[in-house]
This record gives C-alpha cells, sequence and structure tokens, in this order.
C-alpha cells in the first residue's frame, strides 16, 4: 500500500513534461557553473584552492536552488489533497496516519533526491579538479543538505496539514525558509563581538540557519561575519536542531491525519455590529479596523475591483497591515532611539542596513503573495468568466488588480519612515543616502509587485503562480549575493559589481553604506534595470489578461 | 386528457408575450474540423422560458457562451433584445444576467458584499445598490445569510447567491446553466418556483440542464441538443409529438377481472402490430396506437359494451426524457451507423464497439 502510495506521489509528477525539462535545466545550469570557472591553463595548483572556490560557489548555489524550489512540494503535499477530496478517501482507507505521512514524506525527499542528484556531475567535476576530500567535504556538504531538505519536507508537511489552500500552505513555507535561513542570520551580525546575552542568542539564532552551517563547512566567512571567526560547532548544533524540528513536525502532522483535519464548522457570519456593547468594546480595542463589522457598499468612485481584493484576502484585509506598519514603525524608531541614545555602539548605516533588510524582508515576502495570483485565483475560482461578463474593461480590472497591491506595499514602505526620519535628522549629512535608498525601497516594492504579476498571469493555479513568482523573485534579489559572496575569489570585483546591479537589495545596502556593500557603486544602474524590468512587466499583465479574455 | 399535461399548460401561461427577445439565426461554431455548434436557429419571446437540453459536449454551454460574448461564433448571428451579440457585446452584458455552472467564489467575501462588489461592477450608484442588494437577496430567499462567507456556503446556498447575482442589474434575459445542479430535491422545487416567479415578472429565461422533469414542468419551449445540431424545438407536447405519431393509451379498469376481456377488445380494434400490455397489479391495460380521436371513442365504446368496468381512458404523454432519449440514441445510431460504413472501421470490431 505504501508503494502504492509512493507510486502516486512521486510517479506521477515525475511524468510531466515540466519536470523533464526542470531537470534538465538544473543540471545544466550546474555543469555551466563548474564550466564557467574550469581551469583554462594547462597547470593547475596542487593545493586544489581552485576546485575548493569553484566547489564553494556551486554548493552554495545547490542551496539557494534547495530552498527556492523545494519547499513547493511538501507545502502543497497535503492540502491540495484536502481540497480536491482525496484525502478523505485515503483516511477512509486502511493505511493509518503514519503510512499516509511517511508515504508523502518519503516521495517529497525523492524530489529532493532528484534535484540533488542532478548536481552530482558537477560535484564529481569538483572532485576530480583535485583538492576536495570525498568525506570531509563532499560527503558532509551533501549530509547537511539532506537534512535540509528532510526539515523542510517535514515542515511543510505539517503547515500543509493546517493550510486551507495551496497558495497560503506556500506562502507561509516560504515565510518559515526565509526567517530560519536568512532572518536567522541577522542578530548574529549586529551583535557579534559584543558579549553578553544578545551575542549569545544571536549566535544560538544563527546556528538555525542552513546557509551558516554551509559557510561553517566550506570554510568562507558568514554573511556580514566583520572579519570575526567564532568557535562555535555550526554544523553540529544545526544537525540536532534540523533533526529536533524534523521530529517535532513529523509527530504533529501525523497526529494531524485523522478526523482533525476535516473537523471544523463552517464559518458562521458572525458580526460585531451583532454583539453585546462589552463584545463589540473589545473587539474595538484590538481592532483598529474591525474586519467582522459590516462594511458599506462600494463608493461609486473607488475601483470595485480594488476594494474586492481587500475584501477578499485574508492578509490583505487592513487590520493585518496596520498591525504590520505599527511594528515596523515602532522598530524602527525603537532602533533609531536606542542608538542615539547609547544603548548600541551602532552606527547610522548598521541602523540603515537593519531597517533595508526588514522592508525588504517584507516586502519580498508579501509582494508575491499580494501580486501573483491576482490573474490566476480567478481563473481557478471561475471569477474571470464572471468578470468578463460585467461592463468593466479589462483595463480596469487590471488597474484595481494592481492598485490593490501597491497601497498595502506602499503601506509597508511608509512604516519604517519615522526612523529614517529621525537618522537623517541626527546625521543631515545622510539626507541625500536617506532619500536614495528609499527610492530604492521604493523601486524594490514595485518591481517585486510587477514581476509577481507578470510572473503569475501566465498560471492557471494560484499556488503554482505564488511558487514560481517567490522563485524568480527570490533568484534576482538573492543569487547576485551568492556571487556577492564570492568577492575575493573566484569574482572580481566589476563581476560582483554587475551581478549587484541586478539586485535591489544590494543597491539598498550598497546607498546606506552597509560594510561589505560600501565599494559597489550600483546606482543609478540598477534603477535603470529596475525601471524597465517594471515596465516590460507592467505590460506583459494586461497583454496577457487581454489574450485571455478574448472571445474565441 | 392528462391532468398533468393541464397543470403543464396551466403553468406554461405565466407571462407570455409575443415580443420576440432572443434570436439566433443560422449560428455555427466550428474548431478546427470539429463543429461545435451547427446551424442553429431558435428564438425566444419575452417572459418565456426555453429549456436547453442536450448530452454532454452537445453544444449548449458553446450556445450560451455566444450569447454572453464570451466565444465567437464562426457564422450566424445572435441578438438580445436587437442588440447583436457579437457586434454590441458590451451593450448585451447589462441586458443578459449570466449564470455559470461554475459558482465563481471569492475567499472572505461575505454574501452582501459579493453582491455589492457585481453591482458596482455593473456602474450601480451605491444608494442604487443599498436598495437593489437586499431586494435581490428577498427574492431569492438569501437575506437570512447575508453575512456568511460566500465559499462557507452550501451548494444550493451559492446556487441561490448565484441567481441574486444575475437579477442585480435587472437583467431582461437570464441564461442560467444548469441551475438545479447538484440541489437537493426542495431546493431544486423552490428554484422552480423561483423561476417560474421571474418569467412571472416578466423576465427571459434559457436555462440548461439535465433533471428534464424539472424543465418539463417550467419551459415553455424546449431545444434538444445532440453533437451540435438542433435536433427537435417546440413545446414538451410538440416534441412529445414528434417523436411519434403513435399514443399512448391506458385503460384503467375498476375489476381487475375484466383485464383480459378488455385487452382481447383493444388488440381487436387496434394495428395488428401494436403493443398491448396488461397490469394485472394496477389493473391497466397500456396500448400505443395511430387511431384517430374517433375510432379511440369506438373502442371505448366497445369496451363499455362487453361490460368492462372502465374507470378513466386517457393518453400518456411522452414525456421529455423518452423524446430525449429517442434523440440521442437515434444519434448515437446513426453515429454508429456511419463508422460500420466507414471501410477503415469496417474490420475492427474493437473500435465499433468503443
Amino acid at each position: 500500500m505504501l508503494s502504492a502510495l509512493l507510486r502516486r506521489e512521486l510517479v506521477t509528477p515525475l511524468r510531466r513534461r515540466r519536470m523533464i525539462v526542470f531537470q534538465i535545466a538544473l543540471a545544466t545550469l550546474f555543469g555551466l557553473l563548474i564550466a564557467a570557472r574550469w581551469p583554462s591553463d594547462g597547470q593547475v595548483a596542487l593545493m586544489g584552492a581552485r576546485s575548493e572556490e569553484i566547489f564553494h560557489l556551486f554548493s552554495f548555489g545547490l542551496m539557494a536552488t534547495l530552498l527556492l524550489l523545494f519547499p513547493v512540494f511538501p507545502a502543497t503535499s497535503i492540502v491540495s489533497e484536502k481540497k480536491s477530496g482525496t484525502l478523505g478517501l485515503l483516511l477512509n482507507s486502511p493505511l493509518g496516519p503514519w503510512r499516509i505521512f511517511f508515504g508523502k514524506l518519503i516521495a517529497v525527499l525523492a524530489l529532493a533526491g532528484m534535484i540533488l542528484a542532478m548536481s552530482f556531475p558537477a560535484a564529481g567535476a569538483c572532485y576530480s579538479m583535485g583538492g576536495l576530500s570525498l568525506d570531509q567535504d563532499l560527503g558532509k556538504v551533501y549530509l547537511l543538505f539532506v537534512l535540509v531538505a528532510l526539515q523542510y519536507a517535514a515542515i511543510g508537511l505539517l503547515v500543509s496539514s493546517y493550510a486551507q489552500s495551496a497558495d497560503s500552505a506556500i506562502r507561509i513555507t516560504y515565510g518559515i525558509v526565509l526567517v530560519t535561513s536568512v532572518l536567522t542570520l541577522g542578530p548574529h551580525y549586529f551583535f557579534q563581538g559584543t558579549g553578553g546575552s544578545m551575542a549569545d542568542l544571536g549566535e544560538t539564532l544563527r546556528c538555525m540557519s542552513p546557509l551558516a552551517a554551509l559557510a561553517s563547512l566550506s570554510g568562507v566567512e558568514d554573511v556580514g561575519s566583520q572579519g570575526l571567526m567564532t568557535k562555535t560547532d555550526v554544523m553540529g548544533r544545526f544537525t540536532v536542531w534540523s533533526l529536533i524540528c524534523t521530529v517535532v513536525a513529523s509527530v504533529w502532522t501525523m497526529s494531524r491525519l485523522n478526523h482533525k483535519i476535516f473537523d471544523q464548522s463552517r464559518a458562521a457570519g458572525t458580526m460585531s455590529d451583532d454583539l453585546s456593547t462589552s463584545g463589540r468594546f473589545i473587539r474595538r480595542m484590538f481592532f483598529l479596523v474591525d474586519p467582522q463589522k459590516r462594511s458599506k457598499g462600494i463608493p461609486s468612485f473607488m475601483n470595485p475591483v480594488m476594494v474586492k481584493e481587500f475584501r477578499c484576502r485574508r492578509f490583505g484585509r487592513l487590520h493585518w497591515l496596520l498591525r504590520l506598519v505599527a511594528i515596523c514603525a515602532v522598530l524602527s524608531l525603537g532602533l533609531t532611539y536606542a542608538t542615539t541614545a547609547g544603548t548600541f555602539d551602532w552606527g547610522v548605516e548598521t541602523i540603515g542596513g537593519i531597517m533595508v533588510l526588514m522592508q525588504v524582508a517584507l516586502i519580498v515576502l508579501i509582494a508575491p503573495s499580494l501580486s501573483a495570483g491576482l490573474l490566476s485565483v480567478e481563473r481557478e475560482h471561475g471569477g474571470w468568466q464572471l468578470l468578463q461578463t460585467t461592463p468593466m474593461s479589462i483595463g480596469r480590472i487590471i488597474r484595481g488588480k494592481l492598485f490593490s497591491a501597491i497601497l498595502p506595499l506602499m503601506l509597508v514602505l511608509c512604516a519604517t519612515m519615522p526612523g529614517y526620519l529621525v537618522m537623517a535628522y541626527i546625521e543631515p549629512g545622510m539626507a541625500l543616502q536617506v532619500r536614495r535608498v528609499l527610492i530604492c525601497l521604493a523601486l524594490t516594492a514595485v518591481f517585486s509587485m510587477l514581476v509577481s504579476a507578470a510572473v503569475g498571469c501566465f498560471f492557471r493555479r494560484t499556488a503554482a503562480a505564488i511558487a514560481t513568482a517567490y522563485a524568480v523573485l527570490l533568484s534576482i534579489c538573492c543569487l547576485p549575493l551568492l556571487i556577492w559572496m564570492g568577492r575575493d575569489a573566484p569574482f572580481g570585483h566589476d563581476t560582483v559589481e554587475t551581478a549587484l546591479s541586478f539586485s535591489s537589495i544590494a543597491a539598498a545596502f550598497s546607498v546606506i553604506q552597509m560594510p561589505g556593500f560600501e565599494h559597489y557603486d550600483l546606482i543609478p544602474t540598477n534603477w535603470w534595470l529596475m525601471g524597465v524590468a517594471s515596465l516590460i512587466s507592467l505590460l506583459v499583465m494586461p497583454a496577457w489578461a487581454y489574450r485571455i479574455s478574448r472571445p474565441q | 386528457m392528462n391532468m398533468t399535461a393541464v397543470s403543464v399548460e396551466e403553468e406554461s401561461q405565466v407571462g407570455s408575450s409575443a415580443q420576440e427577445v432572443l434570436s439566433i439565426k443560422n449560428l455555427t461554431k466550428r474548431y478546427g474540423s470539429f463543429t461545435a455548434l451547427d446551424d442553429l436557429t431558435l428564438t425566444l419571446n419575452a417572459g418565456q422560458i426555453l429549456g436547453l437540453i442536450g448530452p454532454n459536449g452537445a453544444g449548449k454551454t458553446t450556445t450560451i457562451k455566444v450569447l454572453v460574448g464570451l466565444i465567437r461564433p464562426t457564422s450566424g448571428s445572435a441578438k438580445i433584445a436587437g442588440v447583436d451579440c457579437v457586434k454590441e457585446a458590451m451593450q448585451v452584458k447589462r441586458l443578459v444576467g449570466y449564470m455559470p455552472d461554475k459558482f465563481g467564489a471569492y475567499d472572505n467575501m461575505r454574501v452582501r458584499e459579493y453582491l455589492d462588489f457585481f453591482g458596482a461592477a455593473f456602474d450601480m450608484p451605491r444608494s442604487e445598490r443599498a436598495k437593489r442588494v437586499p431586494e435581490v437577496m428577498e427574492l431569492t430567499g438569501t437575506d437570512y445569510m447575508k453575512d456568511r462567507f460566500v465559499e462557507s456556503l452550501s451548494h444550493g446556498m451559492q446556487q441561490r447567491v448565484g441567481l441574486a447575482r444575475t437579477l442585480l442589474h435587472d437583467p431582461k434575459v437570464l441564461i442560467l446553466d444548469e441551475p438545479v445542479n447538484g440541489l437537493d430535491p426542495q431546493a431544486r422545487i423552490e428554484m422552480r418556483d423561483l423561476l417560474l416567479e421571474l418569467a412571472r415578472q416578466g423576465k427571459t429565461l434559457l436555462v440548461t440542464s439535465h433533471i428534464l422533469p424539472e424543465l418539463a414542468r417550467i419551459c415553455q419551449q424546449v431545444a434538444i441538443l445532440t453533437n451540435g445540431k438542433l435536433r427537435a424545438y417546440g413545446t414538451v407536447e410538440e416534441i412529445g409529438h414528434s417523436v411519434s405519431q403513435r399514443r399512448t393509451l391506458e385503460v384503467q379498469l375498476g375489476n381487475a377481472n375484466h383485464l383480459a376481456v378488455a385487452a382481447k377488445v383493444i388488440r381487436k380494434s387496434v394495428e395488428p402490430e401494436a403493443e398491448v400490455v396488461e397490469s394485472p397489479t394496477e389493473a391497466t391495460v397500456r396500448f400505443r396506437t395511430a387511431q384517430s380521436e374517433q375510432n379511440l371513442g369506438k373502442i371505448l365504446r366497445r369496451l363499455v359494451k362487453v361490460g368492462v368496468f372502465v374507470t378513466q381512458f386517457r393518453e400518456v404523454q411522452t414525456d421529455l426524457e423518452e423524446a430525449f432519449m429517442s434523440f440521442t440514441q437515434k444519434d448515437s445510431k446513426s453515429a454508429r451507423q456511419e463508422l460500420d460504413s466507414d471501410p477503415e472501421f469496417e474490420t475492427d470490431g474493437a473500435v465499433t464497439d468503443a
């Protein structure tokens, strides 16, 4: 029975043509990565330094691929079955929860194995160049990849068991991946070498990141390590952490695979207006904008599609955004105040770096979820056909949809405005820098939204649209940072600068003079690139909408 | 003669008017070599209900999509209230309320918000929507679920909300694709009453359904489509007669002992090949004949003369299901014959079976 489940979970996706294309593309990409740095001279250093450089780059590339592509498989595994009704059939079969769970886990791990297998020829090429140990270098790095796959497979399946839709499962899983792999590095960056509990906390959090574990295995500096090395066994700690995560998430998921997963009543549609006075008072205290308050009709001067988008997005409901904005505003002000009051011995650049990082992370996390499914959600649920039978023009529909995505992003941008203002007040000489950073962030928001919308419109299914948009956006924003990590070797200054010009995050970091980015001049090249890419994306979405709504 | 037929007739009288609202002329839609719709011609008057029936892939949805401007026909024309569905698609949208077979729910949207959105999409001012939304909710019986989330509604509730949505902008013509599909019997009766009420109010309805008895009860006109071709068009009675010139008659006896005598008299009076079926449990004799009304009177007189206790002598209507099966079977038979006559398929038994 388990083999039947495995066959369905694994063999069925592998039969798809896009999977074949994906595998070939992956193998080609890794091959090119090696070929680009393959020795062209007849002589090779016996120390194998060049081989190590290439292997480090290759291993970070493989890690990025794993983090960007793999989570979508476990994230959609249970929820898509729940939505299509086949999970009920599975639970009704003699298969127990553990067999269903392990069937799914093994299937998604096999997909991860496939991604890793595609890298074997490239890894073999690195090994053949010499200087690499099979068990100490290759073996350990691949062990790390297995641990990462195991951890995110278990977490993805857990999220999938709770999610109500495939796209929300993808969103949450990618959020967890982003937080555990990138944001956990933040505290260490800012508190390293300071001593005390904050430094210890930063160190502990860093060990949860697979990127830090990979950096420790490769012997390269952490991202923004500021020249300080630690003696902590990062790989050992990460192994413990990932195994704990895997076990906890697996047991938790198995406990969900029974009647509980369906045992939910339909929303009763309670309205705050119908509650008692005390009930209304309590809700008034907790919600700036109460989503359960009876809303008025859509004003005639407003684009109805924009209002509809706000209302039908759980995250888009204003109270969530206002909370988010409030948190960002308080954090940015708090950080600026702490520095001014001398609590932290940080420069203005460091504070700016934190705020930029915070905002970019929010934008990259929110933008695809807001805009990638703008068209596909309508097509998937039959709303597009209904919209076509109304007198609204395609242009008006698209405008409404884009405004509904850009407004929350602009709100997020405004959140850290008080912090930047205080920064400019402390150091008036930074006013120009702050202005440039704000332009970078605004461009990042617009670019992220438009690229996500353009990528997403090619898909009929929202989950696929959002997953692809995340992968594309994270690739554009983060892959140049991979090149930056090899800034001394194997890449030269010019190569790194050219690569960073494509990343809006890097541009914002360079403007704020964040350590490690201060030597790169990325403005205005980055602005031009972002502008052109945004413009192309802006044209793609309406063009595609016209195409799909033209009478056949 | 038949009580059921009378009630259908009574129900069919609602809102009839001579004004032609829907006009389809020689409508054809081809996808490459495949003809989805072949030279369809139909008309429908204001306040009437037209039932469009046919097996899956017959061309019903294609017809509907042409009417609402989602598909462009290869040739022919379709007009609603004189407005061309292809050339003046934007104007047609205001004249038509379209309810597709898929509901089109939006997550996290309450029923009232959902209707308000579609009202706004039809450019209705907010003040007008504030009046119209409660009106349509009351008409469709959805007012009690106004604060519920649309995605959490049952299928029957969603069908009602879907109907409320189509009524929002007060269209002249309602085009409803499978409105009673998946509804429980009570909801189906309520939906049927609602559609009749809308026809009474002067709306013209084009309805598709697979539940033929429902259509037979509400439709003035029925069109049967198979393989994109119009096979029959008219009232349920006309279609019944067009299936066969023979009528089915039933004699209800007051005494089951008279069954054999009655059957003998009937067999002598009708055509030799006519089928006469006795039912001892129901004490009835059923037969199919092409005899005239006068001859049927004579048969009755003979039965009475020989002492048969006749309590009822009635015509059994050819129902829509029978007519539908007759047309679709005829169509599949001819398709099979075409295949059989095709030399490529003659020797391949498996293909013929398929």
